[in-house]
């Protein structure tokens, strides 16, 4: 029975679970309690198993799965109601526009002058897939309407009918491309410790649900879903074993949204070790190198064709813009945090911090490569991947507060586990995503959905019935405990004063500087939570 | 090397495709193992090869944690059959859609706010100084005034209370007036909860099987299908769980199914919080009547009846079935004819309650001698037989059947028919003109026609199924009538719906045709995934769920006629795919609106003329079903 491991768990003398010997001690225990069916879903009691308990004596979930992902479409739906970023703000208007732009080059120019074409002007900054994205959803939307497509006269086009054109592709893009995934991850894991069918539900619920993708990609307008989505799909194709397929869709990701090299060292050393341990598996190496390769060549082959290597060459710089500084806007990293106290920008040189943030993000990212190198287990996935992106989030160059998607995904496909302490951690983490995005939401008047959408996740999850908050809702030890109040405490005065005062005259950015110095030591924290989690889980069974 | 990526690949291809074989025991264990390869794979796998939600026998097998169930069921506890979840999830959502499209009923409620708010009483039915001038009855108004004094000043600064021909207003506008169709709304489910926990076992429950007459009836057919399914069931009475869940449910279950299945209305959510309007505590009255009658207490049956006609006028189309109800409860109770007598005492008392709320109501308008304006407000002859977009009812099929002669005859020199302006008349070119008196006794006779039963039986099932008769007649045939009115007929039949697999068959159609067919209410794109999405989302949980778990089947079986009109009825829905898809493509283009409109309309009409017809079978040959 869950609560009398949870008592004895707490009972024993470790406040910290950052200490060896409790979690050894943790350790010896887990394969019982991962192996006792008794156990179920810490969420059960909370109004999302609420919802999936008509289903809950079925062992087919096929049902649930239609209400979940159900709603899930019409939650974004609605998000995708409100305004989108750069909602009539000329004159560069906001992402909104800079996808919309994409679809107008992709369509109206051949593929050599994509990357060319008046870079002033949102010019194409992502690889290729994603222009192939745009182009496939433009030539769709020039079908419907060709007049939001035009080259050069549509620029800044906030037609009525275009909001709902675009909303459209990234609803579809993302029921088609991340959602599956995330079921399958949520199946899986469910099937290895022997989870109740019902549990699977929540989990997958549970992270479908996830507030920051739905406001980025539905409320400010990206298509996140597609990159993560892809990236997922290599996460459960490794799950199951087809490092093949995996490395492909991996691959494929990359070349989605550069913002997957996050996952790209935990990828590559997993594969590694598993060619090497535990004996060197000279087939596996190479079919998996040739894939790599191949799906990187098709990737970019139209490139080649329609452009030549110049073509590919472009495509780069404008993919990696170095010149670009070490953060943008604000973001609650470790250097754009740091900067509050000791101005980097001021004391080196922008080859210098490039330098400098290189070597910290390698540093950060070392030891999470090594363990999953010499531990290919896939039971190590999730944590693996959150820990390196983690690194990558906080110590790497030109970072955007969105890229906390990144970093966010693998932490929130831990709540497929039956531990309430993860599940309580990831979700206080996301809360921390969440809020750190703020001042972007609030810029662009996504206010309502921000609350609604955060209310809601939380509720779902049980986090506003009193009789779960000790239990549940916060985390076991106190270390941890003072840590979540003290982050909640502190989001719930930072709203209230800015509410009160909006304007501080002294200090412009008072309360956005106040979001990252509360947000990034939240996240540092986390950081280290999964790198432990990571050297104390390697051992344990896969 | 290339052969072995060959080999890699063959092998998921194949195994991509096993998915989309017929499902047998060796496929489901292939595509288990490999859903995950494609996208559309995951999503699809499964669901639509498993047309049963008990299907779930052989997955056990497969997961291999067959063993687990029982103590895992152990300490699953029972969840409490509480709406207030529902409600702050609904409120999430209708939060959100705050930005979403208003019709220009928002605007007539703010102008009702401004009237009550700036005006004495005496000016209320009279200022025409906004087209949208007051027309539902004074509670109404009396709970407009309520509204507008309860009114934020950041709100009123924001022109929420301009008393002008056409109100402009911002966002704290929107945010306070959809806020108060949120906490409106409470109403409802109040009712609702008072439904499920005032349910208790009733008598048919209790009742075995072998008692009704259908079973004898057919018991010679029912036995080889059923030995069938007991084979099939047999793995699943080693567990409790599983087992129980093929015993009935109880009573509050069914009850809170159907209380969900009303809050949750997708109906409800687009004329209300997209549309917006405030039907759903006027519901929430109408239902409190409705349990007030089952429970017993038939003076509150009949007070909140009279307090809802003077919130709405339109449910005057249910007042004969309340009428009747009362008759037979309250003032000539007793079952058998002989021993009818007349209850002196609850008579009176009914009649004070009905009277005072009247007084209530209509007095100060007597006293200021607006009886005849109020009148004309509240029942404008003037406008048309339909409405600008048909509601799907017989005259939307007449009005079809009068453009195809047209068409037809216009070869031959016949005037073209079908000129309208928004509200104006309606003149057909072929078919006989229909004048309101028609309608009138179209709607009297039909509505007298359910009316027998129960006068002869006045049972609580009875009397639910003569409310809902009496809607599907004034529906169909009444005048001018909007396709809101749809709700009138859907939610007293959900009440009902549970008690007889056959009216599941006729609840289906008319709730596919009716919701759909308020489609065009939202006619702007943004909400379109919205609307369709959230009925696809109800139509599911709640077929789903009424059909495999709850619904009670007396028979067992069903006869060939009933298996062909089940299936004329399931191609009937899919129907709707090709038609919502038409309306959708025939939106854009000019001069064929109409066209998808109509189309819509027509199809929706045939759906609703069609499960009334099936329904009045029902209710007039069917007595067992309403004991």
């Amino acid at each position: 029975m869950p609560p009398r491991k949870r008592d004895k768990k707490s009972a024993s003398p470790s406040p910290q679970p950052p200490s060896p010997k409790g979690k050894k001690r943790l350790k010896k225990k887990l394969p019982s309690s991962s192996d006792s069916p008794t156990r179920t879903s810490p969420l059960w009691d909370s109004p999302l198993g609420f919802f999936l308990s008509p289903f809950r004596p079925t062992t087919t979930q096929w049902g649930a799965r239609y209400m979940y992902v159900s709603f899930a479409l019409i939650i974004r739906a609605a998000v995708a109601l409100g305004p989108y970023s750069g909602f009539q703000q000329p004159p560069m208007h906001g992402d909104f526009e800079a996808q919309r732009h994409w679809m107008e080059i992709t369509t109206a120019l051949p593929i050599s002058k994509w990357y060319f074409y008046d870079l002033q002007w949102w010019g194409l900054d992502y690889p290729p897939l994603t222009a192939y994205h745009s182009w496939l959803c433009g030539v769709i939307g020039k079908y419907v309407n060709p007049e939001w497509f035009e080259l050069d006269a549509s620029r800044g086009c906030d037609a009525y009918g275009l909001k709902t054109f675009m909303r459209l592709t990234v609803l579809l893009s993302e029921l088609l491309i991340y959602i599956p995934p995330v079921i399958s991850f949520a199946k899986w894991t469910g099937k290895q410790y022997g989870y109740f069918p019902t549990d699977l539900s929540i989990s997958a619920a549970a992270i479908i649900f996830q507030p920051a993708l739905i406001l980025v990609d539905h409320g400010h307008f990206q298509y996140n879903s597609v990159m993560l989505g892809l990236a997922l799909l290599a996460f459960v194709n490794l799950n199951h074993q087809k490092y093949v397929v995996a490395s492909f869709f991996f691959v494929a990701s990359l070349c989605f949204k550069q913002m997957a090299l996050y996952y790209s060292p935990v990828i590559f050393a997993f594969l590694l070790g598993l060619c090497v341990f535990p004996k060197i598996n000279l087939r596996r190496f190479i079919s998996i190198g040739v894939t790599v390769i191949v799906s990187f060549g098709v990737f970019f082959l139209p490139l080649i064709l329609g452009g030549g290597m110049d073509q590919v060459k472009q495509c780069l710089i404008r993919v990696f813009p170095f010149g670009r500084g070490l953060w943008e806007d604000k973001v609650a990293n470790f250097w754009c945090a740091g900067n509050t106290f000791f101005k980097f920008k001021l004391r080196y040189t922008s080859e210098q911090l490039q330098m400098y943030s290189l070597t910290l993000t390698l540093a950060a990212i070392l030891p999470v490569m090594l363990i999953v190198f010499f531990n290919p287990k896939r039971k190590l996935i999730p944590w693996a991947f959150a820990a390196c992106s983690w690194a990558f989030y906080l110590f790497s160059f030109q970072v955007h507060e969105k890229s906390v998607l990144v970093p966010l995904l693998p932490s929130t496909l831990l709540l497929a586990t039956l531990d309430g302490n993860v599940i309580s951690l990831v979700t206080w983490i996301n809360n921390v995503a969440v809020f750190s995005m703020w001042p972007l939401l609030r810029r662009e008047n996504l206010q309502l959905q921000y609350f609604v959408v955060l209310f809601l996740w939380n509720w779902l999850l049980g986090n506003f019935e009193p009789s779960r908050l000790w239990t549940a809702t916060l985390p076991k030890s106190i270390f941890w405990r003072l840590v979540v109040i003290g982050f909640y405490v502190g989001m719930v005065a930072l709203q209230v004063a800015e509410y009160l005062y909006p304007k501080v005259d002294r200090f412009p950015d008072l309360w956005v500087v106040g979001n990252v110095l509360l947000c990034a030591p939240c996240f540092a924290l986390f950081w280290l939570y999964t790198l432990w989690n990571l050297w104390d889980k390697r051992g344990e069974r896969a | 090397m290339c052969q072995f990526i060959m080999k890699y690949s063959v092998y998921e291809l194949i195994s991509k495709y096993s998915q989309f074989c017929p499902k047998t025991s060796e496929n489901v264990t292939i595509s288990h193992h490999l859903p995950q390869l494609t996208p559309i794979g995951i999503l699809l796998s499964p669901p639509i090869y498993a047309p049963h939600l008990s299907l779930g026998v052989q997955y056990t097998r497969q997961l291999n944690v067959t063993h687990l169930k029982p103590r895992h069921c152990a300490h699953s506890r029972t969840m409490p059959l509480s709406l207030t979840s529902v409600f702050v999830a609904g409120c999430c959502l209708k939060l959100l859609l705050f930005s979403a499209y208003h019709s220009t009923d928002f605007e007539v409620h703010r102008n009702w706010m401004a009237i009550t708010y700036h005006l004495p009483v005496r000016e209320w039915y009279t200022n025409t100084v906004s087209e949208w001038t007051l027309d539902y009855p004074p509670f109404f108004a009396y709970f407009e005034w309520v509204l507008s004094h309860l009114c934020p000043a950041s709100v009123v600064e924001d022109g929420a209370l301009d008393l002008v021909a056409k109100g402009s207003y911002g966002m704290p506008t929107i945010a306070y007036q959809r806020i108060t169709v949120i906490v409106s709304e409470i109403l409802l489910f109040v009712a609702c909860q008072w439904y499920v926990n005032s349910s208790v076992e009733d008598r048919q429950n209790l009742n075995t099987k072998g008692s009704h007459a259908g079973v004898t009836r057919k018991l010679s057919t029912i036995k080889e299908s059923k030995e069938e399914t007991e084979d099939a069931d047999s793995s699943l009475s080693e567990h409790p769980e599983l087992a129980a869940t093929k015993t009935k449910p109880t009573a509050k279950l069914r009850a809170f199914a159907v209380a969900s299945s009303v809050v949750l209305s997708p109906g409800l959510l687009i004329i209300d919080h997209i549309h917006f309007q405030y039907n759903g505590f006027m519901y929430g009255i109408m239902i409190a009547s409705m349990v007030a009658a089952r429970n017993g207490q038939p003076l509150l049956c009949g007070a909140l009846f009279a307090i809802l006609l003077c919130f709405k006028h339109i449910y005057l189309y249910l007042a004969p079935a309340y009428f009747v109800y009362l008759l037979r409860v309250v003032v000539i109770p007793g079952n058998s004819f002989k021993s009818l007598r007349i209850n002196f005492r609850d008579t009176v008392l009914l009649g004070l309650i009905v009277v005072g709320t009247f007084t209530v109501c209509f007095g100060p308008f007597v006293a200021f001698g607006q009886l005849e304006n109020l009148k004309s407000r509240l029942f404008p002859f003037s406008r048309g037989l339909t409405h600008a977009y048909w509601a799907p009812n017989f005259w939307a099929l007449y009005s079809f059947a009068d453009k195809v002669a047209v068409t037809v005859m216009k070869g031959r020199g016949a005037v073209s028919g079908g000129t309208r302006g928004i509200v104006g008349d309606v003149a057909f070119g072929v078919l006989p003109n229909v004048s309101p008196s028609t309608t009138f006794f179209l709607t009297l006779f039909y509505q007298l026609l359910g009316l027998g039963p129960l006068l002869m039986k006045p049972t609580y099932a009875r009397f639910v199924g003569a409310i809902t008769y009496c809607a599907y007649a004034s529906f169909l045939f009444g005048w001018h009538v909007h396709e809101k009115a749809i709700l009138m007929i859907i939610i007293p039949f959900t009440f009902v719906v549970l008690r007889d697999k056959r009216l599941l068959l006729v609840f289906i159609p008319l709730t596919i045709s009716g919701y759909i067919s308020l489609f065009p209410l939202i006619y702007t794109s943004a909400e379109f995934m919205v609307k369709i999405l959230y009925t696809f989302a109800w139509f599911c949980m709640y077929f789903l769920w009424f059909n495999h778990r709850l619904v009670s089947d007396h028979r067992n079986s069903i006869t060939t006629r009933e298996f062909l009109l089940d299936r004329a009825s399931f191609f009937y829905q899919m129907g709707f795919v090709p038609v919502v898809a038409l309306s959708v493509i025939l939106d854009g283009r000019p001069n064929m609106e109409f066209l998808g409109l109509m189309i819509m309309s027509v199809y929706s009409a045939i759906g609703v003329c069609g499960s009334f017809v099936a329904y009045s079978w029902l209710y007039m040959c069917e007595p067992g079903m309403w004991q």
